[in-house]
């Protein structure tokens, strides 16, 4: 495994154990609140980082200038020449703000990225219901493998297969489709010759902690599903997913909860420029 | 979380109530409202299409209808008279305006345009092309905006008159229709006290009745269109397939329009005896013999560059019949998806939403049983009783949804199970069934008759819940008859000298008109070609008319078949038949066939076949479309049935009494029902 990969799930480690403890209120919690008080909190956090992690000294000097340069434009309107190197300079200063921002996004990206991972493990989509469509769950196989193994899934008491396994032979994939009976975590165990392999699956109403893949060695999919440990390079199985519903809501649900977020810690943000004194 | 109006109303009205009270403005309410304030009541139809009397009373008699048995034996029970012809559209549209097709103008479910000299098209919908559009490149933009304001096409509901409902709207009573025919695209509600599904009539995505799409590996090698349904094959690369296309609408935007289409890919596992279906982005998992859930479909429409693609969404099942050697697979039509209609599927247009957001995805098209992969050999008998058992399934929650929002005022609810299953299963005689050993189509009959006993435990539910508070009616449009023998109506009047030339093989094709005194179009209706109304008639009206009207009525009367039996038990002078403002398309003579015998399957359309009678050999083995004496249908009651021979025509206005308004003077019906 590469060094980053092995850093990347290092840190998964610490970010589940910190994500599930400070999380935790959004299982109990309507989900427009919680997520309103997650980007507020972060919001103001994300503040206070770029506050000292910024040249406000410059920044502060930057703004002055582009409003300068727009007073000019107003006060000097007639004269052609003025108002356009003051709108060049306005530009000019309009960039320099954005290069005064790289260093603390370059600061902000690997925590804010970790953030919404764990976000992303409540929001993105919703448990399993009892009485809902049946589920597809995916098993890969390593592409390394000459022959097919043995595959089966251990029976559960709170989980009905319907369907499978079912070989995809073009793609190393066998599918199952399932049915949740019971609210609940469990963990499917698969037999993959004599190997055995695992996933967490959970079922319930509400907001639930879930990992809808459990990723096999690739960086971008770690990151995104950071809840379980990731197959190595040389496993038989290199990947586990379950197909989890979205979660319907324009607030809090598949995709939108992470617009909301972007949008509501923003406003959060400039409502405590102020109060915090920064520029930005 | 959303809530609806009704939820809404139902939420608000204590304290509406408390409020108006408290400050007196409940008599300056009252003031204002311009018809008289109705005494909340309930009244709930449950129509059960085709459901038929001897089958019932039979039923009945063996004690398998417990339910309906109570009411007949409390005096509310009796045969239903049904609408001249008795077709569904027609039926339907008498029992929506209380009177006739003198009033609504639905004759057949085909009618022909006397200025385009027997030119066919549907009798209860129609489409108009849209007005103007703005060309750009292969497309033709239609904006319906200042300053091009282009006109988009639209489909018009033919039915002519007042429903019913009207005037419940109108006094403030609330009604909800579920799935009612005859009514799409679904008439507005003008004071928003009025909710329909569309029933009987609403398209698919493709716009047709219902265009199924078959996929195997024994299929033809170019994609082959047969009535109701396309079949295409599917090839495999050891086990998974080449991309498969499903056809989607036709891209109208396009000068030249083409379908919208989505390939997807199958996988299949030929020891696990099941298959994977990957389609945009989703994952299908089916055994042999399985049926998928509702998915969801975008078809995109193309558009002018630089310009983002539209998307329709439609819903389709998937249904994988055989894994190997020969690989099957059945794909429903592509039903309007109801939780983003690309068409109005209700009235108020959010009300599908409303129903999806509780139940999800459901069938949207009018004809929900796939009665046509049955006739074409694509499902077996027992395939289309699976099929039919889903449709019925998703119809028992929506009852269950509708019962739960239920209030007051007028809840109807319509199953299509009892008219489709029979139409495939009915066989109550010892004769030879078109395509079943008689044991079989003993164990088919049976099986319908099963159903007619889930009927009636439905009954039996909802008098359990509303028996004692609402006025419960069940009811049917019409009965049923065996059709083991099929009469080519345009044979007999070619091989009679009534309609020439006398080689003529198709109205529609070589028909000559200055020898034609009459042809058959749709399945009941004879048009003389009368001059002056016909582009091309020779019949003088008046004294020639008539004596050809007397001619033919006493000829067709007359017809015996082999056997000796009666072939047409009446035929009807629509002239006599019929009143009302609406009868611009009413044809001039309305043949009521004999049990056992209907129009056949070519005649509709003006094709002529060699023999005039011929056997039915289709599955479609039964049919109502029969003269109206021959297949009634039912009305049971939970309050007493006043009146002698009720009809259909009579409902509406016994519901506008119960609810204590006039009987508009267009209805021809009467209250049947104690007051």
């Amino acid at each position: 495994m590469s060094l980053l990969i092995q850093l990347i799930t290092g840190t998964n480690i610490v970010t589940n154990a910190l994500g599930g403890f400070f999380l935790q209120p959004v299982a109990v919690l309507p989900g427009w609140l919680s997520i309103t008080a997650i980007s507020a909190v972060l919001g103001v956090f994300l503040l206070i980082i770029f506050k000292y992690t910024s040249n406000q000294k410059a920044i502060a000097c930057t703004r002055d200038d582009i409003k300068a340069n727009l007073l000019a434009v107003k006060l000097f309107k007639d004269n052609i020449v003025v108002t356009f190197r003051s709108q060049v300079k306005v530009f000019a200063g309009a960039f320099r703000l954005l290069f005064h921002s790289i260093v603390p996004m370059l600061v902000m990206i690997v925590p804010v990225s970790l953030i919404l991972a764990q976000m992303g493990l409540w929001y993105q989509t919703r448990p399993l219901q009892p009485g809902d469509a049946p589920a597809v769950i995916k098993l890969t196989l390593n592409d390394a493998l000459q022959t097919w193994p043995q595959v089966t899934l251990e029976p559960l008491p709170n989980v009905k297969v319907v369907t499978g396994p079912v070989r995809i032979v073009s793609k190393k994939e066998i599918v199952w489709k399932i049915e949740p009976v019971e609210d609940g975590y469990a963990t499917l165990v698969f037999h993959v010759g004599d190997q055995i392999f695992t996933k967490q699956l959970a079922v319930g109403n509400g907001f639930m902690r879930l990992n809808p893949k459990r990723p096999g060695p690739q960086f971008s999919d770690i990151l995104l599903f950071p809840l379980e440990k990731p197959f190595g390079p040389n496993a038989e199985v290199q990947s586990i997913s379950i197909d989890y519903p979205e979660r319907p809501s324009r607030i809090y649900g598949t995709d939108w909860w992470i617009l909301y977020f972007f949008i509501a810690s923003m406003v959060f943000a400039l409502l405590f420029k102020p109060l915090l004194k920064v520029r930005i | 979380m959303k809530i609806n109006r009704r939820d809404f109303l139902k939420h608000s009205s204590c304290t509406v109530a408390t409020l108006a009270t408290g400050i007196g403005l409940k008599s300056a309410l009252a003031q204002t409202e311009q018809f008289p304030v109705i005494k909340p009541k309930k009244v709930i139809i449950l129509a059960f299409d085709g459901m038929d009397p001897r089958l019932c009373e039979k039923m009945m008699a063996e004690g398998r209808l417990p339910h309906l048995d109570r009411l007949r034996k409390q005096g509310g029970y009796s045969t239903l008279g049904t609408s001249i012809p008795p077709q569904s559209p027609v039926a339907w549209a008498n029992f929506i305006n209380g009177a006739g097709p003198g009033s609504h103008g639905i004759f057949d479910f085909i009618h022909r345009d006397p200025e385009r000299q027997a030119y066919p098209f549907y009798a209860a919908a129609k489409t108009v092309a849209g007005q103007g559009y703005l060309e750009l490149g292969d497309h033709k933009m239609q904006l319906n905006f200042w300053p091009f304001n282009h006109k988009p096409a639209q489909t018009i509901l033919k039915r002519q008159g007042t429903p019913f409902w009207d005037y419940l709207d109108r006094a403030g009573v609330d009604s909800t229709f579920y799935c009612l025919p005859s009514n799409y695209p679904p008439s507005p509600s003008l004071y928003g006290h009025h909710r329909c599904v569309a029933g009987m009539g609403t398209p698919d995505l493709l716009g047709t009745y219902g265009t199924y799409q078959h996929f195997a590996e024994d299929g033809p090698e170019e994609t082959q269109t047969e009535g109701g349904g396309k079949r295409s094959k599917i090839y495999f690369e050891g086990e998974t397939s080449l991309p498969v296309t499903l056809l989607g609408p036709k891209n109208t935007i396009l000068k030249e329009p083409v379908p919208t289409q989505i390939d997807f890919i199958v996988h299949r596992d030929s020891q696990a005896r099941a298959a994977v279906i990957e389609i945009q982005n989703q994952t299908v998992v089916l055994n042999e013999g399985q049926w998928s859930e509702w998915l969801k479909l975008d078809f995109e429409l193309s558009m002018p560059a630089l310009m983002p693609d539209k998307k329709l969404s439609g819903i389709c099942r998937f249904y994988v019949q055989e894994i190997a050697p020969n690989f099957r697979l059945y794909a429903t039509p592509i039903n309007t998806d109801p939780s983003d209609p690309a068409i109005k599927l209700t009235e108020p247009e959010q009300f599908s939403r409303e129903i999806s957001q509780k139940l999800g995805l459901y069938y949207t098209t009018g004809f929900q049983e796939d009665h046509k992969a049955l006739s074409n050999e694509v499902f077996t008998e027992d395939e289309y009783i699976v099929q039919s058992e889903k449709v019925l399934q998703e119809r028992l929650e929506l009852l269950d949804h509708a019962v739960s929002n239920y209030d007051d005022g007028l809840l109807f609810f319509y199953f299509s199970s009892t008219d489709m299953q029979a139409h495939m299963f009915w066989w109550d005689s010892d004769a030879k069934h078109p395509i079943r050993s008689t044991p079989e189509a003993k164990k088919y009959f049976q099986h319908l008759q099963k159903l007619y006993s889930r009927m009636d435990a439905v009954v039996g539910d909802m008098l359990k819940r509303y028996g004692s508070t609402a006025h419960i009616m069940i009811m049917s449009d019409h009965g049923f008859a065996n059709f083991g023998r099929q009469f080519n109506l345009n044979t007999w009047l070619r091989n009679n000298g009534y309609l020439g030339p006398p080689d003529c093989t198709a109205v529609l094709e070589n028909a000559e008109w200055s020898q034609s005194r009459a042809f058959g179009l749709g399945i009941n209706s004879l048009y003389l070609n009368l001059k002056g109304r016909e582009r091309y008639g020779i019949v003088e009206p008046g004294r020639e008319k008539e004596q050809l009207l007397d001619e033919l009525t006493a000829k067709l009367k007359a017809l015996r078949d082999k056997d000796g039996r009666q072939v047409i038990r009446a035929v009807h002078r629509t002239e006599q038949a019929y009143s009302g403002p609406a009868l611009h398309y009413a044809p001039d003579l309305v043949i009521g066939y004999s049990r056992d015998f209907r129009a056949s399957w070519k005649t509709c359309l003006g094709n002529i076949t060699d023999e005039v009678l011929l056997d039915n050999t289709s599955a479609w083995s039964a049919d109502h479309c029969m003269d109206a004496s021959e297949v009634p249908g039912v009305l049971f009651s939970n309050q007493p049935i006043a009146a002698a021979n009720p009809s259909l025509v009579d409902l509406a206005p016994s519901v506008l009494t119960k609810f204590g308004l006039p009987i508009p003077s267009e209805m021809t019906g009467r209250n049947i029902i104690k007051t």
